[in-house]
C-alpha cells in the first residue's frame, strides 16, 4: 500500500512538474515549426511568472494567468522584432532576451517588493479535483487533480496538431519553417508568420511562468524560471517537433525531475543529477538519429528576409 | 480553367517534330493575349539584365525563349511572374496590368512559374506542395476543400503527370519532382505557365515526356513559356521562339520560319554564322584539330606525343553536381602549350568538367590525373571566386596560402602576398581599389579581373578558364584573351589551358583544338571542321554527320 | 528609420559601431533608471567609481571578474569567426573545471611544476571533448550545432552537480563541493595583496595568440575563409571546409575549458555547483561587442567585468539593485545587433535584387 501511495504521489508531482515544461515546449514547437528558434523563451517564462504574480495581486489568480501569458508574449514580440523583422541572429538575440529578462524581472521585483528576502505570498489558482476520477488508484490524482493549466497543455496538443497539419495556416506556417524561398514563392508573408508564431510561443511560455508562480509555488522569486525555457527547447527536440511527442517528452522531463526529488528524500547517495541529465542526453541521441530520423525544420534559425 | 476547353478542337495525334504548322496559336487570333510585356527594362546594379523588351504570349502556344546564359531569359521570366518589378515598362496578364502587385497578384491573374531550382518544400509531400501554392484547395475557414484532392489527381491524369502525391518530395526523383512542380502550377486556373530551363535536370529520354505534357497543357488554352538554351529542344517543342541577347530581344519567329543557323547566329551574336573567314589560328604549328578520330572516346589532340606528356588526363570519367549537370564517360588529355577549346551550349556539363579538372569535384567513375595546383576561373565569379568582405590581397591569398613561397616559418607572409596582389592589380589594371581594399567595393568587372588575375598565378601547369571574358568590357576582354594566348606560348614550359566558353569567337580566336560539349560528352570536330557552321551543328547535336551520343543513363 | 548619413558612417568606420552601440545602451539605461526613480548620472558615477575608483577595485574587482569573460569571450569569438555557432561555452567551461579539479585532487603528491601544467592540459582536453560531440554531430550527420551545444551545457551542469555530490565531494561530506585543491595547483596572484591572478595574463596571451593565428597563419586564414563562405573556400581556396570546422570546435572548446579551470585555480580553489553565473552566455555578448576580434575581446571583457564589479558598488552605495547589470548586458547585445543591422541594411540594398 505504501508503494502505491508513493507511486501515486510521484506521478502527481511528475505531471505537475511537466505542465510548465509542456506549455512552454508546445509554444516553442510552433515557433520552431515556423523557423524561429527562440532561445529567449526563458525570458518569456520569467516575465510570465512575474507578470502573473503582479496580475494575481491586482485582480486575482485567474487574471494573473492572463497577464502572465501577455507578458511572455510581449517578451517574444521584442525578440521577434529583432530576430525576424530586423533579421538579427536568432541565437544571439535570444541570448540577450534571456539575460535581460532575468535582469529586469529582478529590477522590477525588487523595485516593487524590495530586496527584503521575505517570501511573497500569492493567491493561487485552485486545483480542480474531478470527483470520483481523482479517487482512482495510482493514476487518479496525477490525471484528475491538476490545475487548469494542465488541461490547457493537454488540450493544446491535439489542437495544435490539427492546426499544424490540417489547416491552411498550419501549412503556411510549416512552409515558413522549411523554406522561406518556397513559402515566399507561394505568396506567403514569411515575416508576419514568423512573428506571430514566436509571439504565440511566448504567450504559452508566459503561461508556463504564471503556472510556476500561481500554481506550483504561490510565490515569486528571482530566477525562478530555473532553465525551464531551455528545457522546453530540448523537449521540442526530443518530441521531434510533434505535439504528442512534445507532450510525452515534457512528461518524461517531469518524471526525471520528480524522480530526483523522490530519490533525494529516500536516499541522498543516489546519483539523482544523472537522472536530470538523462533527458538531455536522450535529446542529443534523438538528434543523432538513434530513435529514427528526427530533424529540425530545415529553415530553423535562418534569415527571414524581412 | 481545367475542363473549360474540353470542346476545343484538338490536333490530331502527337505533335510532329519536324513539320511545324505555323506560328499560329491554336486559339483564334482575336482572343486576348495570355501575357504581354511592353518596353520592359530591368537592371541589377550596373548590369542591365533587360533592355526595352517587348514580348507577347498567345493563349495555347508554346513559346520558346532562347538565349545564352546572362541573356536575360530568367529575368524576363521572373518579371512576367511578378517576382521582379521592372524598372520601366508594363506587364499585362490576360489583358490586365500587373502593377507592383508582385507574385501574389501574378498568381491571382493566373501566372505560374516552374523554377530551374525547384521552389518545392522538400519535406512536404507532393500534395502538401500543391496545396501550399493553391489557395483554391482550402475552404474559407482554412480547412481542406472537399474534392480538391480528387481534382488534383484528375488533373494529373489528364496531363499525364503520374506522380506519387503522398511521399515527401525529397524522396522523389528529379522527374517526379518536376511533375509535382508542374502540377502545383497547374492545379488552379492557369493562363500562363513559365518553365525556366526545365530540361536541365532531365535525361534525354525524359525530355520528350515533358514536352508531351506541355503540348497537352497548351492545347487546353494555357500559354506556355519555355525558357531554354538548347536549340534542338526548343525547335522540337515550341510553336514560336524569341531570342534574347544581352538583355535585348533579337528576334521572334514562328517555328516554320526559324532555322538553326539563324537562331545560333542570333544567340551568339555573330554577324552571320557562315562567315568562316574570321577564323584565326594563332598557332599554325599547333596540334591539328582534325587528327582525333570521330567517335574515338579519347579526345587527344597530341596523339602519342612522348616528349610532351599530358599535364591533365581524364579517362572515362563520369561525374555530376547536385543540380544534375554532369559529364558522362568522358576522356580528355591536355598537354603543355596547347589551348583546348571546349565549345558548346551552356549547361551541357561544362561546369562539372571544370570542377573535375580543378580537383574540386570527385568523379563517380573513371580516372582523373591532374596537377596539384590548377588555375580555375569559375563561371560564378562573385559567389565562388571572391569573398566580398576580404581585401583584394586576402582574396589573392586563396591561391597562395598553401605555398611554401609565401610562408615564413608558421606565418603567412602577408607582405609578399600583398606585393603579389599589388602586382596583379597593376597587371590586370584593376580599377577602383588596391590590394588592401575590400573586394566587395570593386565593380563586377574589376572583381572578375581579380579572380582571373589570381587564377593566372596558379596556372603554371594547367589553367581552366570558363568564359573568362564574360562581363568584361571590350578593352579588358582583349587584354585578358591576349594574356591567355601568351601564357600558352611563354617560356620553356608553358601550361596547358582548357578554355570553356559559350562564345564561339573566343574559342576560334584562342583554341588550338576544339571539342564540342554535348550532353556531358566531348565531340571532336570532323576533318576540316574548324568552322563555325560545323561547330554550330555539333553544338546543337542535331546533325546526322556527328555521332549522336547514346542516351545518358539515369542515375 | 535611420538617417542614411548615420548608416553610411557606420559602414565606413566599423569602429564607430561598438561606440554607437555603447552610447545607445547608456541612453536607454539612463532612461530606464530615471523611470525606476534613480538619478542616472549619480548611478553611472557610482558604477564607474566601483569599477575603476581604486587600484584594488580595478585589479581585484574589474579585472578579476573580466578574466572568465575574456577566456569564454575568446572561445566564442574564434568559433563565430568560422561561423561555428558554439553556444556551449558554458558546458565546456564546466567540463574544463571538473577535469582540472579532478587531476588536482587525484594527483596530490605532484609538485607545482608538474601539477599546474597537468591540470591545464586536462581542462583543455575536457573542453575539447565537450565540443567534439557537437562537432561530430555537425560534420558527420549535419545536425546544427546551436541545439547540440546548448544541450551539452545541461549535461555538463548536471554532471558537475553529480560529481561534487558524489565522487568528488569533499572529504567532510558536508557541502556539495570538492576539497580545496592543493596549493601547487593554485594560479599565483599577479600582485601581492590583490586577488588578480595569473589567469588574466593567460587570457591576454591567448587573445594575442589567437589574433596572430587568425590573421597571420594559413590555418587562421582558412578559418576566416570558411566563416565568410564555405563555397568560396572550397572553390577558390581548394581546401575542404570540414577539417577546418573540426579545428574550430576544438579550439573553441579548449579555450572555454581553460576558462573554467582557471577560475577554480585562481579564485574559488574548489569546484561547486553554480560555479559560473552564465559566463558562457555573457561571452556571446562580449565576443559580439568585440566584433569577433580577439584583441578587442580584451576591452569588451573588461567592460563587462567593470559592469559586474561596479554593480556591487551600485547596490551598496546608490541603492540600485545589482541585477540592473544583467539587464544592461542584454541591452548592449541588442544595441550591437541593431547598429550592425543599420549598417548592413543599406550595404545590401544596393547590390542584389
Amino acid at each position: 500500500m505504501i508503494e502505491i501511495a508513493a507511486l501515486s504521489s510521484f506521478l502527481l508531482s511528475a505531471v505537475g512538474l511537466a505542465v510548465p515544461i509542456a506549455l512552454a515546449a508546445l509554444g516553442e514547437m510552433v515557433s520552431e515549426r515556423a523557423g524561429v528558434i527562440n532561445i529567449g523563451l526563458e525570458g518569456s517564462v520569467i516575465w510570465g511568472a512575474l507578470g502573473g504574480a503582479l496580475g494575481a495581486l491586482a485582480a486575482g489568480p485567474w487574471a494573473g494567468l492572463g497577464t502572465g501569458a501577455l507578458c511572455g508574449g510581449a517578451t517574444a514580440l521584442l525578440f521577434a522584432l529583432f530576430a525576424v523583422r530586423l533579421d538579427t541572429d536568432q541565437i544571439i538575440t535570444g541570448t540577450a532576451i534571456t539575460l535581460g529578462s532575468l535582469g529586469f524581472t529582478g529590477v522590477v521585483f525588487q523595485g516593487r517588493f524590495g530586496a527584503t528576502g521575505l517570501a511573497l505570498e500569492l493567491p493561487t489558482v485552485p486545483v480542480w479535483e474531478i470527483p470520483l476520477l481523482a479517487g482512482l488508484p495510482v493514476l487518479g490524482p496525477a490525471l484528475f487533480e491538476q490545475a487548469a493549466t494542465a488541461w490547457v497543455a493537454l488540450l493544446l496538443a491535439p489542437a495544435l496538431g490539427w492546426f499544424l497539419f490540417r489547416t491552411r495556416w498550419g501549412l503556411a506556417l510549416r512552409a515558413a519553417g522549411e523554406s522561406t524561398v518556397a513559402a515566399r514563392a507561394a505568396g506567403e508573408r514569411v515575416v508576419r508568420i514568423r512573428i506571430l508564431a514566436a509571439v504565440f510561443g511566448g504567450c504559452l511560455a508566459g503561461l508556463a511562468g504564471a503556472h510556476l508562480s500561481l500554481v506550483h509555488t504561490g510565490t515569486f522569486a528571482e530566477g525562478m524560471s530555473a532553465g525551464k525555457g531551455f528545457i522546453a527547447i530540448a523537449v521540442v527536440v526530443l518530441g521531434r517537433w510533434r505535439p504528442w511527442g512534445v507532450l510525452a517528452a515534457a512528461l518524461f522531463f517531469g518524471c526525471a525531475e520528480a524522480l530526483q526529488f523522490a530519490l533525494q528524500a529516500v536516499d541522498a547517495d543516489l546519483p539523482y543529477p544523472l537522472f536530470l541529465a538523462l533527458p538531455y542526453v536522450l535529446s542529443l541521441a534523438a538528434l543523432a538519429g538513434w530513435f529514427g530520423r528526427s530533424r529540425a525544420p530545415a529553415a530553423l534559425g535562418g534569415a527571414s528576409g524581412g | 480553367m481545367p475542363g473549360a476547353n474540353d470542346g476545343h478542337p484538338r490536333d490530331s495525334g502527337d505533335r510532329p517534330g519536324g513539320t511545324a504548322p505555323t506560328g499560329q496559336p491554336r486559339d483564334s487570333r482575336n482572343a486576348p493575349l495570355a501575357a504581354r510585356l511592353h518596353g520592359v527594362s530591368r537592371s541589377f546594379g550596373r548590369v542591365v539584365a533587360l533592355n526595352d523588351v517587348d514580348f507577347e504570349l498567345r493563349p495555347g502556344e508554346i513559346h520558346g525563349l532562347l538565349g545564352e546564359n546572362g541573356a536575360g531569359k530568367t529575368t524576363l521570366a521572373r518579371v512576367m511572374a511578378g517576382l521582379l518589378a521592372p524598372d520601366r515598362g508594363r506587364v499585362e496578364i490576360g489583358g490586365r496590368a500587373l502593377e507592383g502587385g508582385g507574385a501574389r497578384t501574378a498568381r491571382e491573374l493566373g501566372v505560374a512559374m516552374v523554377h530551374q531550382h525547384f521552389s518545392l518544400v522538400p519535406r512536404f509531400t507532393g500534395f502538401e506542395n500543391v496545396l501550399l501554392f493553391n489557395g483554391g484547395g482550402w475552404t474559407r475557414r482554412g480547412r481542406l476543400r472537399r474534392g480538391f484532392r480528387e481534382r488534383v489527381e484528375a488533373r494529373a491524369a489528364e496531363l499525364g503527370l503520374a506522380v506519387e502525391l503522398d511521399l515527401p518530395v525529397e524522396e522523389l526523383g528529379m522527374v517526379e519532382r518536376q511533375r509535382v512542380e508542374i502540377l502545383k502550377a497547374l492545379a488552379g486556373p492557369t493562363r500562363v505557365l513559365i518553365l525556366d530551363e526545365p530540361t536541365t535536370v532531365l535525361a534525354p529520354q525524359e525530355v520528350s515526356g515533358l514536352f508531351a505534357v506541355l503540348a497537352r497543357v497548351a492545347r487546353a488554352g494555357t500559354g506556355v513559356v519555355l525558357v531554354a538554351h538548347k536549340l534542338d529542344e526548343v525547335l522540337a517543342a515550341a510553336d514560336r521562339m524569341t531570342v534574347l541577347r544581352g538583355g535585348a530581344r533579337v528576334l521572334t519567329r514562328p517555328r516554320g520560319d526559324a532555322t538553326e543557323a539563324g537562331l545560333v547566329a542570333a544567340m551568339v551574336g555573330r554577324g552571320g554564322v557562315g562567315d568562316g573567314g574570321r577564323v584565326t589560328r594563332k598557332r599554325p604549328d599547333g596540334a591539328p584539330a582534325d587528327r582525333a578520330e570521330a567517335g574515338d572516346a579519347v579526345a587527344d589532340g597530341g596523339g602519342g606525343d612522348q616528349a610532351n606528356p599530358p599535364v591533365a588526363e581524364l579517362r572515362r570519367v563520369t561525374a555530376g553536381d547536385p543540380e544534375g549537370e554532369r559529364i558522362v564517360d568522358l576522356s580528355l588529355e591536355v598537354r603543355r602549350g596547347e589551348i583546348v577549346g571546349i565549345a558548346g551550349v551552356g549547361g551541357n556539363g561544362q561546369r562539372t568538367l571544370a570542377a573535375v579538372l580543378a580537383g574540386v569535384r570527385k568523379p563517380v567513375r573513371g580516372e582523373v590525373r591532374i596537377p596539384r595546383e590548377v588555375g580555375w576561373i569559375p563561371q560564378d565569379r562573385v559567389e565562388e571566386g571572391l569573398v566580398g568582405d576580404f581585401t583584394v590581397a586576402e582574396n589573392v591569398a586563396f591561391a597562395l596560402h598553401g605555398s611554401a613561397d609565401f610562408r615564413n616559418g608558421p606565418w603567412l607572409d602577408w607582405k609578399r602576398v600583398g606585393r603579389t596582389a599589388a602586382e596583379m592589380v597593376a597587371g590586370m589594371e584593376v580599377r577602383g581599389g588596391g590590394a588592401g581594399d575590400r573586394a566587395g567595393r570593386l565593380s563586377g568587372g574589376n572583381q572578375q579581373k581579380v579572380v582571373a588575375g589570381r587564377e593566372l598565378l596558379r596556372s603554371r601547369i594547367l589553367l581552366v578558364a570558363e568564359s573568362p571574358a564574360r562581363g568584361l568590357d571590350v578593352r579588358a576582354t582583349a587584354q585578358l584573351r591576349g594574356r591567355i594566348a601568351r601564357l600558352a606560348r611563354d617560356g620553356p614550359g608553358p601550361p596547358g589551358i582548357v578554355l570553356v566558353s559559350t562564345d564561339l569567337d573566343e574559342i576560334l580566336e584562342l583554341a588550338d583544338r576544339i571539342l564540342v560539349m554535348v550532353r556531358g560528352r566531348l565531340l571532336p570536330l570532323p576533318p576540316h571542321g574548324r568552322h563555325p557552321d560545323a561547330i554550330g551543328h555539333l553544338m546543337l547535336a542535331a546533325t546526322t554527320s556527328s555521332p549522336t551520343p547514346p542516351p545518358t543513363p539515369t542515375p | 528609420m535611420t538617417p542614411p548619413s548615420l548608416s553610411a558612417a557606420l559602414r565606413r568606420w566599423p569602429l564607430l559601431r561598438p561606440a554607437t552601440a555603447l552610447l545607445a545602451t547608456a541612453a536607454v539605461t539612463a532612461a530606464l533608471l530615471a523611470l525606476g526613480g534613480h538619478h542616472p548620472g549619480a548611478v553611472f558615477a557610482t558604477l564607474i567609481r566601483g569599477a575603476f575608483g581604486t587600484w584594488d577595485r580595478f585589479l581585484s574587482g574589474t579585472l578579476l571578474r573580466a578574466t572568465p569573460l575574456l577566456l569564454t569571450g575568446l572561445a566564442v569569438a574564434v568559433a563565430f569567426r568560422a561561423r561555428v555557432l558554439n553556444i556551449g561555452a558554458e558546458g565546456q567551461l564546466h567540463a574544463g573545471a571538473l577535469a582540472g579539479v579532478a587531476v588536482a585532487v587525484l594527483l596530490p603528491g605532484a609538485t607545482g611544476l608538474v601539477l599546474l601544467p597537468a591540470t591545464l592540459l586536462a581542462a583543455a582536453l575536457a573542453g575539447a571533448l565537450w565540443a567534439a560531440v557537437p562537432a561530430a554531430m555537425k560534420t558527420a550527420m549535419g545536425v546544427g550545432e546551436v541545439i547540440t551545444t546548448l544541450l551539452m551545457n545541461f549535461v555538463a551542469l548536471y554532471l558537475a552537480q553529480f560529481l561534487v555530490q558524489g565522487p568528488l565531494q569533499e572529504a567532510r561530506g558536508v557541502f556539495n563541493q570538492t576539497d580545496e585543491i592543493p596549493a601547487a595547483a593554485h594560479l599565483p596572484p599577479l600582485f601581492p595583496g590583490t586577488r588578480l591572478h595569473l589567469g588574466f595574463l593567460i587570457g591576454l596571451g591567448l587573445a594575442f595568440a589567437l589574433w596572430l593565428y587568425l590573421t597571420r597563419t594559413p590555418g587562421g586564414f582558412r578559418m576566416r575563409a570558411v566563416g565568410a563562405s564555405v563555397r568560396a573556400a572550397e572553390v577558390s581556396g581548394r581546401f575542404r571546409a570540414l577539417p577546418v570546422i573540426w579545428m574550430t570546435f576544438l579550439a573553441s572548446g579548449i579555450v572555454a575549458g581553460l576558462a573554467g579551470w582557471i577560475q577554480v585555480a585562481g579564485v574559488t580553489r574548489r569546484m561547486y555547483e553554480g560555479l559560473s553565473p552564465g559566463w558562457g552566455y555573457t561571452a556571446i555578448a562580449v565576443a559580439l561587442l568585440a566584433r569577433l576580434h580577439p584583441l578587442w575581446v580584451i576591452p569588451a571583457a573588461i567592460l563587462f567585468g567593470a559592469l559586474s564589479a561596479g554593480g556591487g558598488a551600485m547596490q551598496r552605495e546608490a541603492g540600485v539593485p545589482e541585477v540592473w547589470v544583467r539587464g544592461i548586458e542584454a541591452l548592449v547585445i541588442l544595441a550591437v545587433l541593431a547598429v550592425d543591422q543599420t549598417a548592413r541594411a543599406r550595404a545590401d540594398g544596393g547590390g542584389r535584387d
